[in-house]
């Protein structure tokens, strides 16, 4: 089943100019950005809100609470900014790792990456560890998670994609196995719904703290994979290929996966893990401007921060209870993920 | 051969029912299932967390308790029974894990422990009582959450102990410290009823309380308002809906032993809710079992939090209440000592009314 990633598959004709597809896409962004901004169980109304935000910027007279200043600066706008990022980062992570993979069911967490931060985390909260210690244990068994991989992977020096996906499953199976035997042992009245909570994924402990720790590593990630757009490009037309026009097939497919590691590490990290926006908003963006990386990594990267935030605006607005992000995501997703499955396919057949 | 084989098949079989039919006790469990013992219990298991204290309060002994639940047991030797039961320490935790599925017996350390009688989660499904009646055991299955059936989990105590007087004693207790607090309850005004939230979890992410929750219970009892009402059991909620919430008075659980009220006062966002700003936020108590979950001490969470919301409405000298329940509960008096570490005097000392609580009128 090898969909449209590899094939050069541009709109032949382009109904709308790419400067204005440009344009509605950061619109999209930023609306949903400044929505997220203005919806929450505390009732700021939104004009207030945007007033707040300006005055860190604009002489403004004050007119709000202490209180609602600390939900709009402290509680909302790192939130905001955290959800954007890994939207961001999780989405192009996840169109370059399905070009790279040459399939489309591809995800940042087939690396073992996910899997083995998920298990740092919830070994950091079974310890009653939190905050950074909690933050370096995911990243750090992630990191880990990712370096078992490209060992077992290598077989007399090199590393065939098939291989990488199969030993990534295999990571990913060992370590959600440790995750369960963690839960096994957890006090069931303290750390272990605080284990489940944070395995189903939630920005609810956003700080700016934390978007300072997750901020470097989703940039970087998504600045390497940027760079890396063109080869990402060649290495999509397979190994053979890739090899024959002179390209380190091994070398770049080890930069995107660090890169993609680094991203989902971070994100994992600090906001426990969401499943299904590296795997459906690049099958989205594709649809919309083909599988030319230069074009498919921002247009997923804008489109997975408009879906996260669009998604966690519904986590922290809809009850008093915070619902988990993966359960809303795989509640949504899944029947996009079919929608577009199908009419790819559609367009396939039709081509 | 066969046939005196055969015979002593039927001898053992006969053998086996007679004294059942004989002089059984029976009693229903909180199921409405019948539970029948030939003779009081000699080797009780427990497998509910709250279950193993419950049974050493209404036995006032740990000497037929034989193996409880691990998460029981870290209850006894963090609080104060494991020191007036210092036998509790030696009684077996490894019956059960600890965290999910830890409900689910391994039955073979079960029968080696040779039990008369466990008691078992009757709300959790079946998977977890079938092994047990799968292995002849008799199981005596509990329900749990309001203060119905506490009552019922303490009769139940009673009866597999062979003491329902006993149950009868620790209910009209129960009964009696309701209506005193239903009685000044009463007097206070709708306006001055303060809003509550009682935080189920907070040391990493928050969950509260909601409405059908024995917290609830508790904070609706003494006049208080359940802020988080509309959640569900333990819903995960935001800083920034607790902020909206506006609580008077924060509750911290015990079971997260690092937990302390710096948790509230040193967050942004929850420093600047009422009951920061006023100093109270309280750390739940723990003594023979936590005081946040219902147990045989519940009539003392009440008092505590009677107290602590409406000082002027409620005058419990808590700390003769406590000596008093301790010696009914389990023959014991407690030192001045004994006192702060149940009452958390260290952690909750310098939080609004609690001087209340740093000595007694009585003693």
């Amino acid at each position: 089943m090898s969909l449209a990633t590899t094939t050069d598959e541009t709109p032949q004709r382009r109904a709308i100019p790419r400067w204005a597809g440009a344009l509605a896409i950061l619109t999209l962004l930023l609306a949903a950005a400044l929505t997220a901004l203005c919806v929450g169980r505390f009732q700021i109304a939104p004009l207030k809100a945007i007033a707040i935000l300006l005055s860190r910027v604009a002489p403004l007279s004050a007119d709000w609470s202490v209180m609602d200043e600390r939900i709009i600066l402290l509680v909302r706008a790192p939130r905001v900014l955290l959800a954007a990022l890994c939207g961001a980062g999780l989405a192009a992570g996840g169109a370059a790792l399905q070009g790279v993979f040459r399939n489309p069911l591809v995800a940042p967490q087939i690396l073992g990456v996910s899997p083995g931060a998920a298990f740092g985390g919830a070994l950091a909260i079974s310890l009653g560890l939190d905050g950074f210690a909690l933050i370096g244990a995911a990243f750090g068994f992630g990191a880990f998670a990712l370096l078992l991989v490209g060992c077992l992977a290598r077989v007399e020096g090199r590393s065939d994609t098939v291989m990488l996906v199969l030993t990534g499953v295999v990571i990913g199976a060992l370590f959600a196995a440790l995750v369960s035997l963690l839960q096994f042992v957890a006090d069931p009245n303290s750390s272990l719904p605080a284990i489940i909570f944070w395995l189903m994924g939630s920005f609810s402990a956003a700080t700016w703290a934390r978007v300072g720790v997750a901020a470097p590593g989703v940039l970087i990630g998504m600045a390497t994979l940027w760079l890396l757009r063109f080869r990402i490009d060649v290495l999509s037309l397979g190994e053979e290929e890739a090899r024959a026009l002179g390209l380190p097939v091994e070398r770049d497919r080890w930069l995107v996966f660090a890169a993609v590691a680094l991203i989902e590490g971070a994100a994992v990290a600090v906001a426990g893990v969401v499943g299904w926006v590296g795997l459906v908003v690049p099958h989205a963006a594709r649809l919309l401007v083909g599988a030319d990386q230069r074009a498919l990594l921002p247009v997923s990267a804008a489109l997975g921060a408009a879906y996260l935030l669009l998604v966690d605006s519904l986590a922290r607005s809809v009850t008093a209870a915070e619902i988990p992000l993966g359960v809303i995501t795989a509640l949504m997703g899944a029947p996009a993920f079919a929608a577009l499955l199908r009419q790819t396919r559609r367009k396939e057949l039709g081509a | 051969m066969i046939w005196a084989e055969f015979l002593g098949v039927a001898a053992l079989l006969i053998g086996c029912a007679a004294p059942l039919r004989a002089q059984a006790s029976c009693f229903d469990d909180l199921t409405a299932r019948q539970v029948c013992l030939d003779r009081p219990a000699e080797r009780v298991v427990t497998i509910p967390m709250p279950s193993a204290s419950t049974f050493i309060a209404v036995d006032g002994a740990a000497q037929r308790l034989v193996g409880m639940h691990p998460a029981s047991k870290r209850a006894i030797d963090e609080g104060l029974l494991g020191r007036i039961f210092p036998q509790a320490r030696a009684i077996d935790a490894s019956i059960a894990g600890a965290g999910s599925d830890g409900f689910m017996p391994n039955v073979e350390t079960l029968a080696r422990l040779d039990p008369d009688i466990v008691v078992q989660w009757g709300d959790r499904g079946d998977d977890i009582v079938g092994p047990l009646r799968n292995a002849g055991l008799t199981a005596a299955l509990l329900r749990y959450g309001t203060e119905p059936f506490a009552r019922g989990n303490l009769t139940l105590m009673g009866d597999i102990a062979g003491k329902p007087e006993r149950a009868k004693e620790l209910i009209a207790w129960r009964d009696a410290t309701i209506a005193d607090i239903e009685k000044a309850a009463r007097d206070i005004r709708d306006g001055r009823r303060l809003k509550v939230v009682f935080l189920q979890r907070a040391a990493s992410g928050l969950a509260a309380a909601g409405a059908n929750s024995y917290n609830d219970f508790c904070i609706r009892l003494v006049g208080g308002v359940n802020a988080a009402a509309e959640l569900v059991g333990a819903g995960a909620v935001n800083a920034e809906q607790i902020a909206q919430w506006d609580p008077d008075v924060i509750l911290l659980n015990s079971f997260e032993e690092q937990l302390a009220p710096a948790r509230i006062y040193d967050d942004a966002i929850l420093s600047a809710t009422r009951a920061a700003r006023e100093r109270r936020v309280y750390k739940m108590p723990i003594g023979g079992y936590r005081w946040d979950p219902p147990s045989q001490e519940s009539p003392l969470t009440w008092m505590w939090l009677a107290d602590i919301l409406y000082p002027g409405a409620f005058h419990f000298d808590l700390r003769a209440e406590i000596a008093r329940a301790y010696r009914l509960l389990y023959g014991f008096s407690p030192s001045d000592s004994d006192m702060d570490e149940i009452l958390r005097i260290r952690t909750n000392g310098d939080a609004r009314h609690y001087e209340r609580f740093a000595t007694s009128a009585t003693r």
